[in-house]
Order: C-alpha cells, then sequence, then structure tokens
C-alpha cells in the first residue's frame, strides 16, 4: 500500500490514535496528555471527555500491567496495540495484547458476567468488589472491566485467539456515546 | 504530629492533611500506574493520627478522576477515618463533583454505602 493510500484509509476511519510496540510508563503519560488536548478540542461535553478519558487510562493500565510476551521469557517482544477511532457517533478504543492461556478462563468469566449485568446490577456487584479487600499483585482492584462498562454504558467486546500452547492474543473494544449521536438522538 | 503534604501532578492528586485542624483534602487526579507507592506512605500517616485525631475530621475528596487502582486506597483512606469515628470522634466526608458529573456523584454515593461514613456531596461549577 502506498503511503497516500495508508494515509486515506486513516483519515477515512476517524482514527485519532494508533499504536502498536510496548506500553511503559512514558507512553502512559504522554498518549494522555496528547488525548487530553485533543478530547478538550473536539468534545464540548465535558461528562464525555471524563468518561473518554477514563476509560482510556483503565485500557492503558491493563495493558501496561497484564501484556505478556509473544515468546515466554522474551519480555522484549511484550508489545500491544491501542487504537482510537470515531464511527458511527461513538469513540471506540480497542486494544490487543499477548496473554497466557491459563489465564484466559477467568478473565473470560468476568467479562460475560459484566456483560450479563443491568445498571443497577453492575452498580451493585462494583460496591461488593470494592469492599472486599484485596489487591492483586500486579495493583490491580479487580475493578477495571465494571468500570468501563458502567462509564461506557454499553457491552464490552472481546475475543481470544489462542496462539500456541502457551499465549492467546486477547482483543478488546469498548466504545462510548459522543455527543453528537446525543444530540442527533433528541432531535 | 507534623502535617503531611504533596503537591499535585498530571498523575497524581495533592495531598494535604492538617492534623491539628482534622483537615484532610485530596484534590486534582488520580491516576498513576503504581498506586501502592503513591499511597502507602498516606495510609501511614492516617495509622498516626487515627491515635489521636483533632476533635472532628473533615475529609474532602475532590477529584477530577481517579482509575480503579486508586480506588481500592482511596476505600482504605476511608476506612481509617472509620476508626476515627467508631473511637467516638466526629467525622465528615465532603465529596466534591462537578456539576454535569453524573459518575463521580454516584461513585460517592457508593463510598457512602460502603464506608458507612456520614458523606455530604457537593456540586461545584466547572472552570
Amino acid at each position: 500500500m502506498n503511503v497516500y493510500a495508508k494515509f486515506r484509509t486513516m483519515m477515512d476511519n476517524h482514527i485519532i490514535l494508533s499504536f502498536k510496540g510496548e506500553i511503559t510508563s512514558e507512553i502512559i503519560t504522554m498518549v494522555l496528555q496528547i488525548m487530553e488536548t485533543r478530547l478538550e478540542a473536539e468534545e464540548a461535553k465535558s461528562s464525555v471527555k471524563k468518561k473518554v478519558f477514563n476509560i482510556l487510562v483503565e485500557c492503558m493500565q491493563n495493558l501496561y500491567h497484564h501484556s505478556e510476551p509473544e515468546k515466554l521469557g522474551e519480555l522484549k517482544t511484550r508489545k500491544a496495540m491501542l487504537e482510537m477511532y470515531i464511527s458511527d457517533g461513538y469513540y471506540n478504543i480497542i486494544t490487543g495484547n499477548y496473554i497466557k492461556n491459563k489465564e484466559v478462563e477467568k478473565l473470560q468469566t468476568r467479562l460475560d458476567k459484566v456483560n450479563s449485568l443491568s445498571k443497577d446490577e453492575l452498580r451493585q456487584f462494583y460496591r461488593e468488589i470494592l469492599d472486599n479487600n484485596q489487591i492483586s499483585s500486579k495493583g490491580g482492584a479487580n475493578l477495571g472491566m465494571i468500570d468501563m462498562a458502567r462509564k461506557s454504558g454499553e457491552k464490552l467486546d472481546y475475543h481470544f485467539t489462542k496462539i500456541d500452547d502457551n499465549i492467546s492474543f486477547f482483543d478488546f473494544r469498548v466504545k462510548i456515546l459522543s455527543k453528537k449521536k446525543v444530540a442527533e438522538k433528541s432531535a | 504530629m507534623d502535617n503531611f503534604f504533596i503537591e499535585g501532578s498530571k498523575q497524581t492528586p495533592e495531598i494535604s492533611f492538617n492534623a491539628e485542624l482534622g483537615e484532610l483534602e485530596i484534590k486534582g487526579r488520580s491516576i498513576p500506574e503504581n498506586t501502592f507507592d503513591f499511597f502507602n506512605p498516606v495510609l501511614l500517616w492516617l495509622e498516626e493520627y487515627a491515635k489521636s485525631p483533632a476533635k472532628k475530621t473533615i475529609v474532602k475528596v475532590n477529584l477530577e478522576y481517579f482509575n480503579t487502582s486508586s480506588s481500592k486506597y482511596i476505600l482504605e483512606i476511608l476506612k481509617r477515618v472509620k476508626n476515627v469515628m467508631n473511637d467516638g470522634h466526629d467525622v465528615l466526608v465532603e465529596w466534591y463533583y462537578e456539576e454535569d458529573d453524573e459518575e463521580m456523584m454516584e461513585t460517592g454515593e457508593d463510598y457512602e454505602d460502603v464506608s458507612g461514613l456520614p458523606f455530604s456531596l457537593i456540586s461545584v461549577e466547572e472552570d
């Protein structure tokens, strides 16, 4: 693909941010700074801006804490991807990272549970998990998926691709209604 | 006892605890990747404070954003303040949120429910 065609695709898909590589603390800080400025300029509604920013923080910190190397023990292959684009009045955030096969079931169970709950049930579940004292060795509070589902108000979309006996690829999508769509709906 | 102050940054909140006045304020944003490193000294200070607290303790939570790994520590802070209340002292949590930030208001209600502390939810105008 020539550069113009590639550029056009990115423009036509309304890609705001596209990243592939290792998610470090410096990258997180930098991306958040850029996205905050960007959201400030594009999104007049502060509640939407906050939701998008919050969900972006959770997504990046999930990648930071939970990405596994593609090849066992080779830390330099600890790559992940993050993309954000606008489509049909929604901000879409997608992430992709490797995860150990033995972690898949637990994560899938949590995602399915979160997706099965109503707004009020999610709130109750959030309170339950907040109140049980555990903080994981990776600093996780086990609240990330619940919090993202509450803020987005939409189902969390995910898929696992098994790579080999040790590793799977986890892709995750979350979307947030932007003000433009809200305005259309009420019109 | 000494007061406790940490300046705010892009990732971490300003923490300003005044032992004599019993005013404990957290404001700004709390989105660090490594929350333990940031919050552990805060919790240690509160454990000391709980031994000889002011007559009335007011906790002001005025956060624009916080990540889920900070949320456990915010509850830990409130639990230490709960001990102060259980020892027979007056305690109030003032939970601030920007007027159109429904989530932050609801989160305040969640913390009120989970912590069992008296809360006052205060809506402020945006900057």
